[in-house]
């Protein structure tokens, strides 16, 4: 089995097509996965299942795989995961996990945005949007993880590269939309806000869920206290007074549009 | 090895018994691992009561720093290797000590001057040991710096019952 724990999870699927479904009963979201280039092994581990539950999946796999009950399973040496509910993240990474409160805030106004891009007001708003993402979400929030969180980790890693990707097309579609906007293409730019908003909503999941508890069983405590004061340090860089305009900005947007569809009920 | 002696000024500084005494064990302790089967102590430096210490010595720079109930060290078998190795502490007792007052204000010191990396808070399940807890929150508020803070509770019998971050 060592052999196919190091395997991409694409080429086991393909290979193996019942994997997909046990990956999905355990909601293990592999076969939706563009990359699929995680290895089986750290797609196992970073989902940190609790040690039974992790040693059944991985009997169920082994047997898909060799039908013939060949493959042995290794024992997982990890901490056991915490109970459902009890999640609780070291300070750093609490402090991203608040940052994304607000991004999913914006991110929830973006379909209505999107609806309302052929006025020259709702053309105005949606163009504030996307200052907040390039401000708040890229430049405040992906540039500590970017410049900081991640390089506790080998970039090698391929749920690192997954999210960096991730970042990357986030930039293309906050691009595309912004240009749509100068040329009055209504339609292209809705179509980037809401590709963002999938993007970024799957995204945020990925790491509140999976990624930090990964990154948080992995990281010594005097590492956690390093991050702590980097993060200060980069956050101390902005100014507050601008940081506060971003999160006024996306409160007022809630309330404006929330008034705006009380009107029209 | 010789063990490195010095004194710090400041309003801190302890009197000049030899039981407060400011030594720096850190080299000592990463050169001695001990024989097998015998536990080595993992205490880089003295004194470690939170009244002789003071937050200007070297070994407190920076560090991780654990901040024990005076029991949890007996009540916990595993203390020097999972808790002291590699770090710096202080001891205190909520329930007992006078001037407390001036812990606050050494707890704040350290965060601020010694500019400690986190902070680990070790105490017993007995409820008046949580006082420990609230001094060094208290501290925390106090210092303009912030620090991670993380607080572990020890069993009577032995065993961790919490372990979270505050």
């Amino acid at each position: 089995m060592n052999k196919d724990l190091e395997q991409n999870i694409k080429a086991i699927i393909s290979s193996f097509p019942a994997v997909g479904d046990i990956l999905n009963e355990y909601k293990i979201g592999c076969t939706s996965c563009a990359a699929g280039t995680c290895r089986l092994k750290d797609i196992v581990e970073i989902h940190n299942l609790p040690a039974e539950e992790e040693e059944k999946l991985m009997g169920r796999i082994a047997l898909a795989i060799s039908p013939d009950g060949g493959l042995k399973v290794p024992k997982s040496g990890r901490k056991p995961a915490a109970a459902p509910g009890t999640l609780k993240y070291s300070p750093p990474l609490r402090r991203l996990v608040e940052e994304h409160l607000l991004i999913k805030r914006l991110l929830a106004l973006l379909p209505r945005l999107a609806a309302d891009l052929g006025s020259e007001e709702g053309a105005g708003l949606a163009l504030s949007g996307l200052d907040f993402i390039r401000n708040y979400a890229d430049k405040y929030h992906h540039a500590k993880e970017e410049e900081i969180l991640f390089k506790y980790f080998d970039p090698d890693l391929e749920v690192i590269k997954t999210m960096l990707k991730d970042h990357a097309a986030g930039r293309g579609h906050v691009k595309g939309a912004a240009e749509a906007l100068a040329a009055k293409d209504a339609a292209a730019a809705a179509a980037h806000l809401l590709a963002y908003r999938d993007l970024l909503s799957e995204h945020i999941k990925k790491e509140d869920e999976i990624l930090y508890p990964w990154m948080d069983r992995n990281l010594s405590l005097n590492q956690v206290g390093e991050l702590f004061g980097k993060f200060a340090e980069a956050d101390s860089k902005f100014d507050p007074a601008a940081i506060a305009r971003q999160e006024a900005f996306a409160a007022d947007l809630e309330e404006k549009l929330a008034d705006e569809a009380a009107a029209q009920a | 090895m010789e063990k490195k002696h010095s004194s710090h000024g400041g309003k801190h500084e302890p009197c000049g018994c030899p039981g407060a005494q400011t030594m720096d064990l850190r080299e000592e302790t990463a050169a001695d691992a001990g024989p097998a089967g015998k536990a080595p102590s993992m205490l880089r430096q003295w004194p470690v009561q939170l009244h002789l210490v003071s937050p200007m010595a070297p070994y407190f720079q920076k560090a991780d720093l654990v901040v024990a109930a005076d029991c949890t060290a007996f009540a916990y078998g595993n203390f020097h290797a999972e808790f002291l190795k590699g770090r710096a502490a202080v001891i205190a007792c909520p329930k007992l000590d006078d001037g407390q007052e001036s812990y606050v204000e050494k707890l704040q010191s350290l965060i601020e001057d010694a500019k400690v990396n986190t902070l680990t808070v070790l105490t017993m399940e007995v409820p008046c040991c949580g006082g420990l807890l609230a001094m060094v929150q208290q501290a925390a508020r106090n210092a303009k710096r912030k620090v991670p803070i993380k607080s572990i509770v020890v069993g009577i019998g032995g065993t961790i019952k919490s372990e979270e971050w505050a």
